[in-house]
């Protein structure tokens, strides 16, 4: 109780009279504040419970609020696309119904009608068919053989400065040149015309790829390889097992930029050198007149390429499932 | 007595007279001079230090990843080819890899071995049972926290079953609390394995905790400037980092560094008076 009432009198600011005696406590003071201040410890214990470690199970309360509320924002971003897509549509509508004429001219251009009536009667005929069959046929060929060669070149000239240096300065003079200036002399250098368009689509998308693979090899995490090696790792399985899966993400960048140059240089090429394919089927339409065809041409290449971008992205998350687990906790 | 036993056991790491000098600026510079070091068959080996001053390049030579200038690197009287198997290695940062799951993480080395894959697993799993990971082994590393990441990485580098662990301030990155756990999971392991183990850290208190033999480095160039037996008894507890030997120990480690410190941050400190005064002590260090 004393230490208590002494303590309240450090702690008051000393009262004008009493200054004197308060300095003559001073010493006493200081001792017992001492005391007070390393008491017996009474550390009270709350029961918590064992807590062995289990894997956190993905957080499943929220789950209902968290689904509505997923469904709430994509419902939102859905109007925002249609409206866009709408509005899209309403301007085509609009300049080709009333024949607008500033500058640009929609006198010629089909009206969203006669494309819509024009499709519904190509759509079953073979011929059309054919054509975007071709087209993706020569995407996929021109494509694959880009991938395997630009990812394999890619990680080897990664790891390989001498190949690098041997490699590189050509392949850098000949990269700037886009696929389509690459038409004539594939027509001349390939013996026939299919395989020169499927060469071309090839250029198109050889360059992205193995740009981001090297890019990809570099960002390989250097501690990952000597963690591999000091675990027994030779060179193949470095290769393999370590730079592969590591260069992956920037692969599949490489790839998705690559399908959409492939697509480009793939009508480019049709258009001038083709038989068949829907690029040749669009620049027939105009030398034939039949302008809803061109729109026809265009969305369905439109279309095509979205759907080969949308192959990509679903390839990647196939194959790099771990890039969609986010850090959950942190030490 | 001794020299029989540790001829029969397995793991014995001997540096000798090591020199590793590099080229800055057109002068050539010595990282590490004159080192010599000496890790017996089933002995945990630290090696502290002011930062900079070349503990984790003796690792690192260790581990292969690095040739010296001159001198011999030995483990069990072979010199030294290259990083392998028979040396476990744990690096700071988290090396695992984020695209294999805990337990194929584990499996890396034994895969590298050829062994089978019932057997791996088998193995994998025994060893994530001891660490208290099992019900993560489905997990991606990215889902982990820290001390778990670390823990799996010592797993990794102990399923290939080598016969010398080589730990690079494996929880420097880790906060003081799991850090302490970490040791304390760690030093089981070891009293179970009883691997030989060299510790790089600059932390004096788990240095002495973990090990029984500290080697103090000096700034660069970095020498070895002391060699201290810790004679605490095993299995060590957390009790004992309050003993008074513990504490003594604990003193005369941080007197030994706080000298290479200082000199390591260079001289105009000292004539600042703070090389003397040994009363401004931790809070005139820990001010700056």
């Amino acid at each position: 109780m004393a230490t208590a009432i002494r303590m309240r009198s450090l702690a008051d600011p000393p009262v004008a009279g009493a200054a004197a005696a308060e300095a003559a406590v001073q010493p006493a003071n200081l001792r017992n504040v001492e005391e007070v201040m390393t008491p017996p410890l009474a550390i009270k214990r709350h029961d918590v419970g064992g807590a062995p470690p289990v894997a956190p199970a993905v957080a499943q309360p929220a789950m209902g609020a968290r689904l509505l509320g997923r469904l709430r924002t994509q419902l939102g971003s859905l109007a925002l696309s249609v409206l866009s897509i709408g509005l899209l549509l309403g301007f085509w509508y609009l300049g080709t119904e009333y024949r607008w004429d500033f500058y640009i001219r929609f006198t010629n251009v089909p009206t969203p009608g006669e494309v819509y009536t024009e499709f519904m009667g190509l759509i079953g005929s073979a011929k059309f068919q054919a054509n975007i069959g071709i087209s993706l046929g020569r995407i996929m060929l021109g494509f694959c053989i880009a991938t395997g060669l630009g990812v394999l070149l890619g990680l080897l000239c990664g790891r390989y400065a001498l190949l690098k240096g041997l490699l590189f300065p050509a392949l850098e003079v000949l990269r700037p040149i886009p696929a389509i200036a690459w038409v004539p002399i594939s027509i001349m250098l390939w013996p026939t015309t299919e395989t020169s368009i499927v060469f071309i689509t090839f250029i198109g998308a050889f360059f992205p790829i193995l740009l981001n693979t090297l890019h990809g090899v570099a960002a390989v995490d250097p501690v990952l390889i000597r963690a591999a090696r000091c675990l027994g790792a030779g060179e193949v399985a470095l290769m393999t097992r370590v730079i592969l899966p590591g260069a992956l993400p920037h692969i599949f960048t490489g790839l998705a930029v690559g399908m959409g140059v492939a697509w480009v240089s793939l009508i480019a090429a049709e258009m001038i050198s083709g038989q068949f394919g829907v690029g040749y089927f669009t620049w027939e339409a105009y030398s034939l007149i039949e302008y809803p065809h061109i729109v026809i041409g265009m969305l369905v290449i439109g279309v095509l390429g979205l759907l080969c971008s949308g192959g990509i992205r679903l390839l990647s998350r196939l194959v790099m499932p771990w890039q969609r687990v986010g850090t959950k906790e942190n030490a | 007595m001794m020299t029989s036993e540790a001829k029969a056991a397995k793991g014995h790491i001997d540096l000798r007279d090591i020199r590793v000098s590099f080229t800055q600026n057109g002068a050539a510079l010595d990282a590490v001079r004159g080192v010599t070091l000496d890790v017996k068959p089933g002995e945990f080996v630290s090696v502290v230090g002011p930062s900079g001053c070349g503990k984790s390049t003796l690792l690192n030579i260790v581990a292969g990843f690095l040739k010296p200038s001159a001198g011999e690197a030995r483990v069990d009287g072979l010199p030294i080819s290259g990083p392998g198997a028979d040396r476990g290695v744990v690096f700071q940062q988290y090396s695992l890899f984020p695209w294999l799951k805990v337990r194929e993480n584990v499996e890396f080395g034994l895969k590298m071995q050829g062994m089978g894959r019932a057997e791996r697993e088998s193995r994998a799993r025994t060893l994530l049972g001891l660490a208290g990971l099992l019900s993560f082994e489905n997990h991606y590393p990215d889902q982990l926290s820290g001390g778990m990441k670390q823990r799996v990485g010592i797993v990794r580098a102990l399923a290939t079953g080598p016969q010398v662990l080589l730990m690079d301030e494996p929880f420097g990155a880790l906060d003081a609390q799991t850090r302490v756990v970490m040791q304390e999971i760690l030093t089981n392991m070891w009293q179970q394995l009883r691997l030989s183990v060299l510790f790089i850290t600059h932390d004096i208190e788990e240095s002495i905790f973990l090990s029984d033999k500290v080697y103090v480095m000096t700034a660069r160039p970095g020498r070895i400037k002391a060699e201290i037996p810790i004679p605490l008894p095993r299995p060590r507890t957390a009790e004992m980092t309050s003993s008074p030997t513990f504490m003594a120990l604990h003193r005369q480690l941080k007197a030994l560094i706080r000298e290479e410190s200082l000199a390591a941050m260079g001289g105009e400190l000292k004539e600042g008076g703070l090389g003397q005064d040994w009363h401004l002590g931790e809070q005139g260090v820990g001010a700056l």
